[in-house]
């Protein structure tokens, strides 16, 4: 099974840069504005020879993993604080629904009045986008928790803290989980598009810089790399989640198939 | 497991600590030590900005007791703001984009000159162009016609007003979009647009996939036309008079030094862009005068008036040095 997926997985991926190498080839589109895969393989190869690419690759990445952290540290602690108090989720709920559905990028020139084009003004977008994913998971997850459950944590004894790291946080995790690996990629698109369009630097600055220069196959290279970097992250954030939550039966069951 | 996550929320909280530590004063960026003062500059990477970079290279502010630190943004959204609020020390503009800043109080002041035309019809650093069978001739044809520029009520559509109206046609029967410079070669190509004010690099890129250049709109408006200046803010001339004295010595120098040997732009391009080796020699490089030409500078501005641009008359004597 796992190795029928690895060979369709494969094969997918050769079609796809087959028709990429084909398309521009046969010229169903200019060569000039979408080079061929092989051209672009050659750009990239350019690219990763050149420290300054991987100095924007370190940027972008200290970008992403602080204002995930930033984010994820924010959210679950708003958010159990706001399911914890009394009154708080009905009180916030109106705010929150209105702030959410605000995308980041609205916020640029707020993010560059207050800190340029510095990496603060990239934080505050990723920030931004990523704490909502997080927060709305932490408040249905603990919506989740069992009555019965709970009221046998009571009638046992168990204490708030008790209760909160024995029913409230199993129930909560999976949740909690799913958007750690949602934020993470709203982040990894977060902070390039606040390189791209506030010239952060970045991988995302470097792609603006080969787009104002006519660079073609250069700027399909940087956009192939942050492809691959969202895949890497998608990876690592399912065997974080995983890992996690082996215990519990959506991963178990995974396990059994 | 315990002990993953207890991992990741000692990582949350040490990253977190980091962030919060290195904020620093943003009262004031520019720093100076030995004699030589450190600003920033909010400068767009393309040809335009090219002698800083030279004059930087060169040694020229250096001389000066200065040191730039270029940081590139995209666009004057990025820069306007970032200047005001001190983010950067200096940055470049468009006039047009300039003085509609100020006629909106935006608190910027023009410093020294930063990019001017050619002057030569057909061999400037910006061209009106169309698609080459597309039988459009001249500017007057572009009636009803669409046609591309990178900001809408700004330097490029107002120049181009121009062209039509030399050429006997009727602006207000031009449709204008807004495209960004570097896709509007392709745009041109898939015939979704039927003209566009292109700069360069994306100029060349253009004429090389066999548009033509029907008008050389800066050099319609004046052929001495001042494209762009680089500007600081109202509060930081008024503090750092100094520097920024340096910094319009410093850059004037660099600007003719600029001028006077293209090679070496066409060198320090490749520093802080990535142009293509085969367009680079193509180009067309901007003329980069020490002085501002304010002749011209006034007819941008009453042709900007006549398209509405600007909130209340800019006041060139508060703007300009």
């Amino acid at each position: 099974m796992k190795h029928l997926n690895l060979v369709l997985g494969a094969a997918g991926l050769a079609v796809f840069l087959a028709v990429g190498e084909a398309v521009p080839r046969l010229g169903l589109v200019k060569e000039a504005y979408f080079p061929p895969v092989s051209t672009i393989a050659g750009a990239l190869a350019r690219e990763v020879s050149d420290p300054a690419f991987w100095t924007a690759l370190g940027d972008t990445l200290t970008g992403w993993a602080v204002g995930l952290a930033l984010a994820v540290a924010g959210g679950l602690l708003a958010g159990v604080l706001l399911s914890v108090v009394p009154y708080l989720r009905e009180a916030t709920a109106s705010t929150v629904e209105f702030l959410r559905p605000i995308p980041s990028v609205a916020l640029i020139p707020l993010a560059v009045l207050l800190y340029g084009t510095e990496l603060r003004s990239v934080l505050l977008l990723v920030v931004y986008a990523a704490f909502w994913q997080i927060l709305i998971q932490v408040l249905y997850g603990v919506q989740d928790v069992d009555p019965v459950a709970e009221a046998t944590a009571r009638s046992y004894g168990l204490g708030t803290l008790a209760r909160v790291r024995y029913v409230l946080w199993p129930t909560a995790l999976p949740y909690v989980m799913t958007g750690v690996r949602l934020a993470a990629a709203v982040a990894l698109i977060l902070s390039v598009t606040a390189e791209l369009v506030i010239g952060a630097p970045g991988l995302g600055a470097r792609i603006a810089v080969a787009q104002t220069s006519q660079a073609v196959p250069e700027m399909y290279a940087l956009i192939v790399v942050t492809g691959l970097l969202g895949l890497l992250i998608n990876v690592g954030a399912r065997t974080v989640e995983r890992r996690a939550l082996s215990w519990h039966q959506s991963v178990r069951g995974e396990v059994a198939v | 497991m315990r002990r993953l996550l207890a991992g990741i929320a000692t990582g949350a909280l040490l990253l977190t600590a980091t962030a919060c530590g290195s904020s620093d004063d943003p009262s004031d960026k520019s720093s100076s030590s030995g004699g030589v003062t450190t600003v920033k500059v909010g400068v767009i990477p393309i040809v335009d900005v090219a002698p800083l970079y030279l004059g930087q290279e060169k040694g020229i502010f250096g001389k000066h007791g200065l040191k730039l630190e270029m940081t590139p943004a995209q666009g004057g959204a990025a820069i306007v703001p970032g200047v005001v609020s001190n983010q950067f020390q200096f940055g470049f503009s468009n006039m047009a984009s300039l003085m509609i800043a100020q006629s909106n109080g935006v608190p910027v002041r023009a410093v020294v000159n930063g990019v001017a035309t050619t002057g030569e019809k057909g061999k400037d650093f910006g061209g009106l162009v169309v698609k080459g069978d597309s039988g459009i001739t001249s500017a007057k044809d572009l009636e009803g016609k669409k046609v591309a520029v990178n900001t809408l009520k700004n330097i490029n559509d107002t120049t181009v007003r121009e062209s039509v109206r030399e050429a006997g046609g009727d602006p207000s029967k031009v449709k204008f979009v807004e495209i960004a410079f570097d896709q509007m070669p392709a745009a041109l190509d898939s015939g979704e647009i039927d003209g566009a004010m292109a700069v360069e690099p994306a100029l060349t890129t253009a004429k090389s996939q066999g548009a033509v250049e029907v008008a050389s709109s800066y050099v319609d408006v004046s052929d001495r036309l001042t494209v762009a200046m680089y500007f600081t803010s109202a509060q930081y001339a008024q503090q750092n008079p100094e520097v920024v004295e340096k910094f319009e010595a410093a850059t004037k120098e660099a600007l003719a030094y600029a001028d006077g040997h293209p090679d070496e732009v066409r060198e320090i391009l490749t520093s802080y862009t990535k142009i293509p080796a085969d367009l680079l020699p193509q180009l067309t490089l901007p003329k980069w005068p020490a002085e501002v030409d304010r002749g011209s500078i006034e007819t941008l501005r009453d042709l900007g008036e006549k398209d509405g641009l600007y909130t209340k008359t800019p006041d060139l004597d508060a703007l300009l040095p």
